[in-house]
């Protein structure tokens, strides 16, 4: 469970965020923190939801890929976060300003010690971390060890408003024209050794990661990027070659520095040659690495150089492998464990035990599901009237209920409520076989005897892939989807597949399939889904060969813009498309929830999760 | 003898090379590879997955990766032309080309980003052998004992009793006892720990051997089971030779008689077959080891499975597949020892 993970630290890599996704995220209904299996994570600022992938490994669920989305940012937008549903406007404000460059300076006291020091947190998670390495791993629990022992990048999300605020870097100004950005580095940080974190560990540290043969995985996420320099020990200037929406928060999220001092004698990523990797002794985050046995433990104490307010309350923090989320749960429950997985089967359960405390919220960036129609020509479902009339037929609303238990909520397009950009008003498809034999019928096809026919007679059949996950969500949808169609005459076929055979299925070129089943974890910055829907995503991510040119351009327009208020009627405007479309049944998305013993005091859940402040958090009486 | 030795040696490579072609073969025609976690990831772009695809060498035609894993790729660069067998890691940096199992260097890992591949296993063997060991001791001695007073009180209550509940038992996924026992002695009744080999921070002998209790016991419920069968067979075989009838009729006490005759004679199969049983429970611990969170090679295995880490599955199995094999040409070589048909049985 990886609660850890903040903003604050947040791993690099996941930082950048994307979206996450999912299929991978596969999760099912992730339990809030939990990192599952194998693939946890951390995510960065996300509390770790994460998913992950069913990934074998996973018994559990762990999803192979499934970084922790970490926001990705933006200028300062403000976001709606899911606890307090209000779309604020002071990212409009800020695009005001832009007209004469902004220029914004925390006012933040970073220096005043925490009082409650002392004490252990014991953590368990079902998948342990490959390398402490921040620019090779690309899995959550690596993300999440390594925001323990390294601070997050110049930015990070507030966890009210969900703008991008002053971290490391004390200010920051944008010029005008919005190409140039300047960071002033704030000048009390410190790495563990006592030597000062400077804007040459950040240019020292993008330099080694831009290398082509770095093998950093996400490379290309900084080739909007023309130039990074170190202006002088607290300065560093990052140059654009044209306005980009995510700008801000992925120069910040992508680089987080490492000891120029330490590092430039070692090897970059040969972990035989460069102890660091695995072992990291000059740190910058609020824990140092005490031990770790792979696949056993990890034990992290408390780094008393830390730039954030010193020494993190707790002293020490332990995390114990263990090899499945019931067995976390039983540590939890036992109280061998302060936190451990809860899953939606045992969160009723969870919610009465007298020594925890489960905290719940509405993610920001929330793990949403839905049924993928396959849109390439020669397939019934290339016809966007059968794609409405499937839309129609099934009880979205009733599904959601069944099979989530309350733990989810509708969604009709593809940014959730929780969302700054949500359009509410899209068509959401409500449950009416009426109106579903009526698009049918548009379409061609007749309800005689209670077959859908074509105009040859030929009952209408439609094969529908998924992969597994842990708790068999997608195995339900599976059926009831199966169940809803047959009641208006449509056979539908399934086929469950292993999880490498079942994306090998999905993300074929020419699919054999009508219908699949899969999730998405949305960003904070909406111009990520844009790679879902655009051609070049097809087949790896855009699965239903989902082409139109008016929603590439309008996503290409609100990407060129730092103004909310320009770009949010934009990404309203290609809600309502995509919807009328219907690439996709809609279906939910999920709650996010950890349970953490009542010993340990200070949580205080968000959008973001509860990770994001757990420096503060404290073990009572101290 | 010596040629006899030497030919099965000689065979025994040959068996082990067919092995790991089909092995790497399989590997590969399995759906995804080391890079699938990039499969469905927004961030990267399709060229960061085509760097990524030449810096670990995964752009090379499957014979050319075959032929770097068994010869290495440090001399290529040195041959005219082949300078393209290299993965992209190797040419930049040249500490980080393999020198091939021929060499015995079992390559880097994927999956744990460069990390040797013998660094892994090497970490992974004690706790392996340790749950293995005690299991298969338990096994001996609970379920030798029990087949032997299976076989002397051969269709009375023992007997009933000790092949209902091992018939009982083994209907039951032993996995799922060790999960129910997990569940039961550990959460509510708190006698055993939840798994781990040791508690963070001690690791003492006591300490581990409480750890060991009860995934040991558990992996070992095939063992007592299979024991108990094959001794009671054995037993009851021996029971009915002629020179079992021939030391009672000289009037030898029973107990004289099942001690020095019958079971001596009954052990025999287990002296000879024990490498092998052995071998097999070392790889029959990858369920228990995931059940038990027990830091050895199962859980290693597949954690390389799932990743697609091919360099770990591939040196895994040469691993086993040596000391399987090795398990085999022991025993011939012991027959060979002791039965002179088997030396000169080819026609020579």
């Amino acid at each position: 469970m990886h609660i850890f993970s903040r903003s604050r630290r947040l791993p690099v890599v996941p930082m950048i965020a994307l979206l996450a996704l999912a299929l991978s995220a596969c999760v099912a209904p992730a339990p809030a923190s939990q990192s599952i299996a194998n693939t946890p994570a951390p995510a960065a600022t996300v509390a770790p939801t994460v998913a992950s992938a069913p990934a074998p490994t996973q018994p559990a669920t762990a999803a192979p890929a499934t970084p922790p989305v970490a926001p990705a940012a933006t200028v300062p937008v403000s976001v709606t976060a899911a606890v307090s549903p209000t779309v604020e406007q002071s990212g409009a404000a800020l695009a005001k300003a832009l007209t004469g460059g902004i220029a914004v300076t925390s006012t933040e006291d970073v220096t005043t010690p925490r009082t409650r020091h002392g004490g252990e947190f014991h953590d368990v998670a079902t998948s342990d971390a490959v390398s402490f390495h921040p620019y090779l791993t690309t899995d959550t629990a690596s993300g999440s060890y390594q925001g323990m022992v390294y601070t997050g990048g110049m930015l990070r999300l507030d966890e009210k408003t969900l703008e991008y605020i002053p971290n490391m870097a004390e200010s920051y100004t944008i010029s005008p024209d919005g190409l140039t950005f300047t960071f002033h580095l704030r000048k009390n940080m410190l790495w563990s050794d006592g030597q000062p974190i400077t804007a040459n560990d950040f240019k020292w540290t993008y330099d080694q990661v831009k290398n082509p043969d770095h093998a950093f995985p996400y490379l290309s996420q900084l080739d909007f990027i023309s130039s990074y320099e170190a202006l002088d020990d607290y300065t560093i200037q990052v140059k654009i070659n044209e306005v980009y929406a995510p700008a801000l928060g992925q120069m910040s999220g992508l680089i987080t520095p490492l000891p120029k001092h330490v590092w430039e004698k070692l090897n970059w990523s040969d972990p035989q040659k460069n102890p660091e990797i695995n072992h990291p002794t000059v740190v910058s985050g609020p824990y140092k690495l005490a031990s770790w046995q792979r696949d056993q433990s990890a034990v992290f104490e408390a780094n008393d150089k830390y730039w954030y307010h010193g020494a993190p309350n707790i002293t020490k923090h332990i995390i114990e492998i263990v090899p499945s989320q019931d067995i976390a749960y039983q540590k939890l429950k036992s109280g061998e464990s302060d936190t451990g997985d809860i899953t939606p089967d045992n969160l009723a359960e969870a919610r009465k035990l007298q020594n925890i405390t489960v905290h719940e919220w509405w993610p920001a960036a929330a793990v949403w599901s839905y049924v993928g129609l396959n849109t390439r020509e020669g397939r019934p479902t290339s016809d966007v009237n059968v794609r409405r009339g499937l839309s129609y037929a099934i009880d979205k609303n009733l599904l959601t209920d069944q099979i989530m238990l309350g733990q989810a909520k509708r969604i009709c397009s593809l940014y959730p409520e929780t969302s700054w950009v949500y359009n509410p008003d899209v068509p959401c498809y409500d449950y009416n076989t009426k109106d579903a034999t009526d698009a049918f019928a548009l379409a061609g096809y007749t309800l005689k005897d209670g077959k859908m026919v074509d105009k040859d007679g030929k009952q209408l059949t439609l094969k529908l892939i998924y992969g597994p996950n842990t708790n068999k969500t997608r195995e339900l949808i599976a059926v009831s989807v199966q169940d809803y169609l047959s009641k208006i005459g449509i056979n539908v076929q399934i086929q469950g597949l292993e999880w490498n055979s079942y994306l090998q299925a999905a993300q074929s070129a020419e699919p054999d399939w009508d219908l699949n089943l899969g999730a998405w974890r949305s960003t904070i910055e909406p111009h990520i889904m844009y790679t879902i829907w655009s051609e070049s995503g097809i087949p790896e991510l855009n699965m239903v060969g989902y082409v139109n040119k008016e929603v590439e351009r309008l996503f290409q327009e609100a990407g060129r813009s730092y103004d909310p208020a320009v770009r949010k009627p934009i990404y309203q405007k290609i809600q309502k498309i995509i919807a009328d479309d219907s690439p996709y049944t809609f279906l939910f998305y999920n709650k996010a929830w950890a349970g953490v013993n009542n010993r340990i005091k200070g949580i205080v859940p968000s959008a973001l999760g509860i990770g994001w402040n757990s420096e503060d958090w404290y073990v009572e009486g101290n | 003898m010596g040629h006899y030795v030497l030919r099965r040696g000689l065979q025994s490579v040959v068996l082990l090379w067919v092995a790991t072609l089909i092995s790497f073969s399989i590997y590969q025609l399995a759906p995804g590879g080391p890079l699938q976690f990039l499969d469905q990831d927004p961030r990267r772009s399709a060229v960061d997955v085509a760097r990524l695809k030449h810096l670990y060498g995964l752009d090379r035609p499957i014979p050319m990766q075959y032929a770097a894993w068994i010869a290495g790729e440090d001399w290529y660069a040195r041959v005219r032309g082949m300078a393209r067998w290299q993965s992209g890691l190797c040419a930049a940096d040249a500490g980080r080309c393999s020198r091939g199992i021929v060499r015995l260097d079992f390559g880097r890992s994927f999956h744990y980003q460069g990390e040797p591949v013998l660094n892994l296993i090497a970490g992974r063997i004690p706790a392996t052998f340790l749950l293995a060991f005690s299991s298969l001791l338990i096994s001996i001695v609970i379920g030798i004992p029990l087949g032997i007073v299976s076989a002397l009180h051969r269709g009375r209550w023992p007997d009933h009793t000790v092949r209902v509940s091992t018939v009982l038992v083994s209907t039951v996924p032993e996995w799922w006892i060790g999960l129910l026992l997990l569940i039961v002695l550990g959460s509510y009744l708190r006698v055993v720990p939840l798994g781990g080999m040791q508690t963070i921070g001690d690791g003492s002998p006591g300490d581990v051997l409480r750890h060991l209790a009860l995934p040991a016991t558990v992996a070992a419920i095939g063992g007592i089971i299979g024991f108990s069968r094959i001794m009671r067979f054995e037993m009851l075989e021996v029971l009915n030779q002629d020179y079992v009838r021939t030391a009672r009729a000289k009037g030898l006490s029973p107990q004289l008689v099942i001690w020095r005759h019958v079971l001596r004679n009954a052990l025999m199969p287990f002296v000879t077959g024990l490498g092998g049983i052995f071998l097999l429970i070392l790889s029959g611990s990858v369920l228990f080891e995931i059940v038990f969170s027990w830091p050895g090679m199962g859980r290693l295995t597949i954690e390389a499975i799932n990743s697609r880490d091919y360099p770990v599955m591939m040196a895994l199995f040469v691993i086993t597949s040596f000391l399987g094999i090795i398990g085999v040409l022991m025993v011939d070589i012991l027959y060979g020892v002791v039965d002179p048909r088997v030396r000169y049985g080819n026609g020579s």
